[in-house]
């Protein structure tokens, strides 16, 4: 059933908020989502190629590193890119077969893998290039939000949230339930300025990006090779770089 | 976005298939003289045959075809749902229309049927358009020429194949060569309306908003993901290069619209009126497959943009 379900103000939005200001690049959330959904019922990511020239397979998760800001005052932001488990998800609506689904009890996206065809316009109509296509079963892929560990009660409670969350060593990836104001993720999200990635194009993504910080500590500008050429001490620099560089 | 050979097939002999009946419904419910009844049997079987091919090319791409069924039943929401649901009522409307125009030709029956039939074909165009038309992350087909234009083409595409099942029948492509002559004026027009249109957009978005981050921050890729292609980058990141798009779309101006107007006008001239109506279709179909090429190969996407890209 591709219609988007009927979803009041106080069902819930079960997501993800990533803060850029702490994401240090590392990419352990993708490998570890990786080894959770390939080793889980959920879902099998695929690698072609793995160990050849030209390795290549489906990831839920990917880790970008821009550089933002100007000459001078530049910055390392590294971004984690997955699906954003839209409220108005057109990669649903497109979908000819139901296979792709907006679940209305916690809006998970989903794809049903035994109706999907692979006609791949799901992808087309992701503007977030969140969804792979599994070349080997012939059916979209797309993150799960894991939700074979999140309602799984035979795990202890802490580690029922999504394998990306779990694992990040900065902690910069929250889940939780973002209808809810009182939750640590909505708090966050205010107290941070969470945003939506590409909001004019009307996705409404329940996934949220904090912001990186300015710095907080100001530091002295570091003494460059021109001033330390002063006195004594340069004029003792300079005649051992002239010895070393003989 | 890549253009997939199973696409523009489809999209191209639908165009043929569903403006041939089109033109052969309008026909009939202007009162096609009775004489005219092979040709009308012929031309529906030519559309069917045609639209059949183009329905199979459109199963090669996908990835688990033996499901294909299951594609006719979100029609509430999906476009392509819609565009297999139309295609598959059409057959039957176009099978009622060609036996009515054969058993009883001019009937009042034969001539509904006939409007019916355009209609239907007209309509599974338009869903097809709509496909393209209504995704929102490809500034290139998410526009107000996206649905016109295929309609167009396919009114086009369609009129120089009843011209030539025309001057089989009869010796002479007569009105049927001028309807083919219009149509590539005004596909002509359309698609240089189209790329004037393209040309001109902005980009969607920016890279700083696909991040998060405030509009204007200045931003550029440091570190990809991934040292190899991916899905995403074979997909939706097809790039052509502009000289070799200039090219191309020199070729699908003169092949698919210039010649074929030429050589439908001297179809309707009555010089050499079957090998030039012939021309006419060969020319349309090579041009609106590179047209088609085109549309899909210059089409840019927005997650391209996380690879920094401007879309």
């Amino acid at each position: 059933m591709t219609m988007l379900p009927q979803r009041g103000t106080e069902a819930r939005k079960m997501g993800l908020v990533i803060d850029l200001d702490t994401c240090v690049g590392c990419h352990a959330c993708a490998v570890n989502c990786k080894e959770w959904n390939t080793g889980g019922e959920a879902g099998i990511l695929p690698d072609y190629d793995p160990y050849g020239e030209k390795p290549d397979g489906v990831w839920f998760n990917r880790i970008h590193s821009y550089e933002t800001g100007t000459d001078g005052c530049a910055r390392t932001v590294n971004f984690p890119r997955s699906c954003l488990h839209c409220e108005n998800p057109l990669c649903v609506t497109v979908c000819p077969t139901g296979a792709s689904f907006k679940r209305a009890e916690d809006g998970i996206v989903l794809v049903d893998t035994d109706l999907c065809i692979g006609c791949k316009l799901c992808s087309w109509a992701c503007p977030y290039g969140a969804r792979e296509f599994d070349e080997q079963s012939g059916v979209m892929r797309k993150c799960t939000l894991c939700i074979d560990r999140i309602y799984d009660d035979s795990l202890p409670e802490a580690e029922r949230e999504p394998a990306c969350v779990a694992t990040c060593p900065a902690k910069a990836r929250h889940f939780g339930d973002l209808a809810d104001p009182d939750s640590h993720v909505s708090k966050l999200v205010a107290q941070r300025g969470g945003t939506d990635l590409l909001p004019e194009l009307g996705y409404r993504p329940t996934n949220k990006y904090l912001p990186p910080r300015r710095a907080q500590i100001q530091t002295a500008p570091r003494e460059t090779c021109g001033a330390a050429g002063q006195g004594i001490g340069g004029a003792l620099l300079r005649l051992l770089d002239k010895a070393l560089s003989r | 976005m890549r253009p997939a050979a199973s696409v523009l097939l489809l999209t191209t002999l639908t165009g043929f298939a569903y403006g041939l009946l089109t033109w052969l419904g309008l026909y009939v419910a202007a009162g096609a003289p009775p004489a005219a009844r092979l040709l009308v049997l012929a031309g529906v079987g030519v559309s069917v045959i045609l639209a059949t091919l183009g329905l199979i090319a459109s199963t090669l791409h996908l990835g688990r075809k033996e499901r294909a069924w299951r594609a006719f039943s979100q029609w509430r929401s999906s476009w392509l749902s819609r565009e297999g649901l139309a295609a598959v009522l059409t057959y039957p409307i176009a099978l009622a229309f060609a036996w009515a125009q054969y058993r009883a030709p001019g009937s009042p029956a034969a001539r509904s049927l006939g409007v019916v039939a355009a209609l239907a074909s007209l309509g599974t165009v338009y869903c097809t358009a709509m496909i393209y038309a209504s995704l929102k992350p490809i500034r290139q087909w998410h526009n107000r020429h996206t649905a016109p234009d295929y309609l167009i083409y396919a009114l086009f595409s369609g009129a120089t194949l009843f011209a030539l099942l025309h001057t089989l029948a009869f010796g002479t492509a007569a009105l049927a060569a001028s309807l083919a002559a219009l149509g590539a004026f005004g596909a002509l027009i359309a698609k240089l309306a189209y790329w004037r249109h393209v040309d001109a957009q902005s980009p969607i978005a920016t890279l700083a908003s696909a991040i998060g981050l405030p509009e204007g921050t200045p931003a550029r890729p440091l570190d990809a993901p991934h040292f190899t292609e991916n899905f995403i980058l074979r997909e939706m990141g097809f790039q052509i290069a502009r000289r070799h798009a200039a090219k191309l779309r020199r070729i699908a101006l003169v092949v698919g619209f210039a010649l074929p107007l030429l050589f439908s006008l001297l179809a309707q001239l009555g010089t050499f009126p079957l090998a030039s109506s012939s021309l006419a279709v060969a020319c349309a179909a090579l041009g609106l497959l590179t047209e088609r090429w085109l549309f899909f190969a210059q089409a840019t996407h927005v997650s391209a943009l996380y690879y920094g890209r401007t879309v």
